[in-house]
């Protein structure tokens, strides 16, 4: 059997920017126009093999508590990278993403992946943000940039398979656990462990 | 912050302590319109935990806020000819007598600041400024403002700053500060402010290099974010009613766990550890043979005591402490059960409880360790927050740094109909759940509180020290005097993401007969002593040395009966803050009745839907993510009763 590595990632990012919607295109290959706001899942799993290693993401969701800037730091726990969305036709969106850059740094573990994704790149002739400025941003705090359309499946693999190797990296330096390996959970895994991906829309429940 | 909140909702949660959180999570669990908001810029209320300067944050908070005045109500306006309102508390009222020491050398001159912090007002304020975005990226930064918290917090504290930021921090308990605070020490902040600056020992620090094994203030500052520092300090029974609940419901996903290594006792003036398992009790070397077969003679009656009547029939009446000297059981031994496993006092159980107690204790060992409580990592205060997840995730709405002004009662049907916020804004609800810190004066008028005494000691090393130097114990030391109460000692190590390396947290909980210094400092002084340079030198000292210690007491509102509160309508729900107990029952089971009341015939909390189960709108699911959540579930399964 195959060892599993988990990479736990948040997404961060203003209300309306696309984090679900970049997650949904990731792990299932899916877009929906009329994604409901509040819903975000509780988290979702994707398994991608590397080399004789199993890599499996666990993405959490903001579910809506970045709505009012209410979301806890819980969230952030373990996390090995976060990634920042910003909207490429909001100007707001990218003034925001440095206030998550500064909230990560304040609550999230030391060393977290930042990854920025300027997202609804399908809408270029209506943007707002530059990518040069993104670029420059990015460098300045030591992050991966790129820019994403989660509805035409634009660099959406490309985002999550270029944190891969920097998490790797990062967690090989002394004294850092940020991955959970499987027997790393040793710990009291009691309910510890993280687990299935809910999705549920509240209208079925 | 552009985004306005809905105007209609079908239950309003104000606060958010374990208990509101939980109620929380189980109403939008079963479809009903959650709003839950707190005043405080964190989760948690009187649940929360802290970083270092978090903590510190907290203090100067409780201290801004008693000069809060009262201004002119203007929600008056908002409310119609056929409408009361109950206006609620803007002051928290719930800690006292806060008192800081301070032993660790502190090297004023030298600029430190918690590394990657930075301070909770700050995060409020949107950064436009890409300078001071890409500032705050590289770690050790000069933010003036957050050096000036960490430092100013003892320099304040001395007699001779303002009287009006002492150590006392409720307004009420102030009386008579104002004049003559530096002579005066008699009363109570002075005096402590005073003793601080004598333990300090500034002078002696800045001509010295630091050693290797010292640890100096300025390291816990710039280490703070290492600390999680709980208000509350409580533990879970491995099968207590949040252990089932964290189960029952999923949320347990959100959070890890630790198992309490060891629990010990103090006698005769030493700390040592209790056996609770079968093989504890043969290994232990304090107890002989004979010692060991009555104990575990004892206890495998006490796993099935109701089989037994006639063993207890005759001494229900009596204290377990008096029950115990009538069972063959040395002196040595009747001190285990009581103190160690039933954790009960000599005057106040009656033989059933203690049974129950002892009973409960070996029932939930083993189930995922060798002792009966699991502590979760980071805190107490995630608890709070896997629940608001939940809820959040089942589409409740969150908003922290929100209050709620006042209350509108519909003056014909006497129901409360609508809240008017902050903003002026008035929102409509069918149900209101408030936690009690948040009435005001008026409403509590006829409430008799107790208090929970409460000290937070950073400690250089465990109170029993063993091979491993991450151990989590807890341990009971008897009242001494009549008319006191037992105190709690919970010791957590850095493994359990609430302390830096090289350090230990040290929690004190008590029913609270005095002040929680007065309650607490004797048990202090028998199990550490302050840390000063002198004893470096002295390689005999075997105590822990305190670095920093905190004291408070905080208001237990648990058990107080809703007919106490004046004038609430029927569709408002009282949430207690913390209760003074080891477990978390007391929460749940409040959680659990409120529940009920508001969705009668709903299921509390149940497990999410199979993620096969769920389809999302429009297009069917990929099976890929399925087949792996489905896995997991499973998993969790085997988790329950994991294999020893």
């Amino acid at each position: 059997m195959m060892a599993i590595r988990e990479l736990k990632v948040c997404l961060l990012g203003d209300t309306g920017v696309g984090k679900s919607s970049i997650v949904c295109r990731f792990v299932q290959d899916h877009f929906d126009h009329n994604i409901s706001p509040t819903i975000g899942a509780s988290f979702m799993t994707k398994t991608v093999p590397c080399g004789n290693e199993l890599h499996k993401f666990l993405i959490w969701d903001t579910a809506g508590q970045e709505r009012f800037h209410s979301l806890a730091p819980m969230y952030y726990r373990g996390s090995a990278a976060a990634v920042i969305v910003y909207d490429i036709t909001k100007q707001d969106s990218f003034y925001t993403l440095k206030k998550w850059v500064k909230e990560l740094k304040e609550h999230g573990p030391e060393n977290i992946v930042m990854a920025i994704a300027g997202n609804k790149c399908d809408l270029s002739d209506i943007r707002e943000v530059p990518l040069k400025d993104a670029k420059e941003y990015a460098e300045s705090i030591g992050a991966i940039v790129v820019e994403t359309s989660a509805k035409n499946a634009i660099n959406i693999e490309e985002l999550f398979q270029g944190i891969r190797p920097v998490v790797l990296t990062v967690c090989q330096l002394p004294g850092n656990s940020l991955i959970s390996t499987s027997a790393a959970s040793q710990l009291m895994a009691l309910p510890a462990h993280l687990s299935a991906a809910v999705r549920p829309p509240a209208q079925q429940i | 912050m552009a985004d306005t909140l809905p105007s209609e909702f079908d239950v309003i949660v104000i606060g958010t302590g374990l208990p509101e959180s939980i109620i929380a999570a189980a109403c939008s669990r079963s479809g009903q319109r959650v709003l839950h908001v707190d005043s405080r810029s964190y989760y948690g209320g009187n649940w929360a935990s802290f970083s270092f300067s978090g903590l510190l944050s907290w203090l100067k908070e409780y201290q801004e806020n008693s000069d809060i005045v009262n201004d002119s109500p203007v929600w008056q306006y908002h409310i119609l000819e056929n409408e009361e309102a109950i206006a609620l508390s803007r002051k928290d009222k719930t800690i006292q007598h806060v008192e800081v020491f301070c032993y660790a050398s502190q090297d004023l001159h030298e600029d430190v600041e918690e590394a990657g912090a930075l301070q909770k007002n700050h995060a409020l304020v949107t950064s436009t400024n890409s300078t001071e975005a890409a500032d705050s990226a590289c770690l050790p930064t000069e933010d003036e403002s957050l050096s000036t918290v960490s430092c100013e917090m003892l320099i304040e504290q001395t007699p001779s700053s303002d009287p009006e930021s002492a150590l006392e921090v409720n307004g009420a308990e102030v009386t008579g500060e104002k004049e003559n605070h530096s002579d005066d020490k008699t009363c109570v902040p002075s005096t402590s402010a005073e003793e601080m600056s004598d333990n300090v020992p500034i002078a002696e620090d800045t001509t010295e290099q630091p050693k290797k094994n010292k640890i100096t203030y300025s390291q816990i500052i710039k280490e703070g974010r290492r600390f999680n520092i709980d208000l509350v300090s409580k533990l879970l029974y491995s099968r207590g009613l949040l252990i089932d609940l964290l189960i029952k419901s999923n949320v347990s996903r959100y959070a890890e766990f630790k198992n309490i290594t060891r629990i010990l006792a103090f006698r005769d003036g030493r700390v040592e550890q209790v056996p609770c398992s079968r093989a504890d009790v043969f290994n232990s070397k304090q107890l002989s043979m004979v010692e060991k077969r009555m104990l575990m003679k004892f206890l495998t009656f006490c796993m099935e005591y109701e089989k037994f009547p006639d063993e207890y029939k005759g001494y229900e009446e009596i204290t377990f402490c008096e029950y115990l000297k009538t069972q063959k059981l040395t002196p040595n031994l009747q001190y285990i059960v009581l103190h160690s496993i039933a954790m009960t006092s000599q005057t106040a159980s009656s033989t059933i409880d203690g049974l129950k107690a002892t009973k409960n204790f070996l029932h939930c060992l083993g189930r995922y360790g060798n002792t009966p409580f699991l502590f979760p990592l980071y805190g107490q205060g995630e608890l709070p927050q896997c629940f608001c997840r939940m809820c959040a995730v089942f589409g409740g709405i969150y908003c922290l740094r929100h209050s709620v002004q006042c209350l509108v009662v519909d003056k014909e049907s006497r129901k409360c109909k609508a809240i008017i916020d902050q903003f002026g804004q008035r929102i409509i609800s069918k149900h209101f759940l408030v936690e009690d810190s948040y009435f005001s004066e008026n409403t509590c008028s006829r409430v008799q509180y107790r208090q929970i005494s409460r000290a937070v000691l950073i400690t250089d090393r465990s109170v029993l020290k063993t091979d491993s130097d991450q151990q989590i114990s807890v341990l009971t030391v008897p009242a001494e005097e009549p008319g006191t109460f037992a105190v709690r000692v919970i010791e957590l190590c850095s493994s359990t993401m609430t302390c830096m390396k090289g350090t230990y947290l040290v929690h004190l909980t008590c029913t609270s007969s005095k002040t929680a210094r007065e309650d607490l400092e004797p048990v202090v002084q028998k199990l550490f002593i302050p840390y000063t340079e002198v004893e470096i030198e002295n390689e005999q000292v075997e105590k822990p040395r305190i670095l920093w210690a905190l004291y408070f007491n905080m208001r237990d509102s648990s058990d107080i009966s809703r007919s106490c509160y004046n004038d609430l309508p029927s569709n408002v729900y009282v949430c207690s803050g913390p209760d003074c107990g080891l477990g978390n029952d007391n929460a749940v089971k409040q959680a659990e009745t409120i529940f009920q009341e508001i969705c009668p015939s709903e299921d509390f909390c149940p497990p999410p839907p199979n993620p096969e189960d769920i389809v999302l709108d429009g297009d069917s699911l990929q099976p890929e993510a399925n087949s792996e959540t489905l896995k997991e579930s499973t998993n969790l399964g085997n988790l329950e009763e994991p294999s020893e």
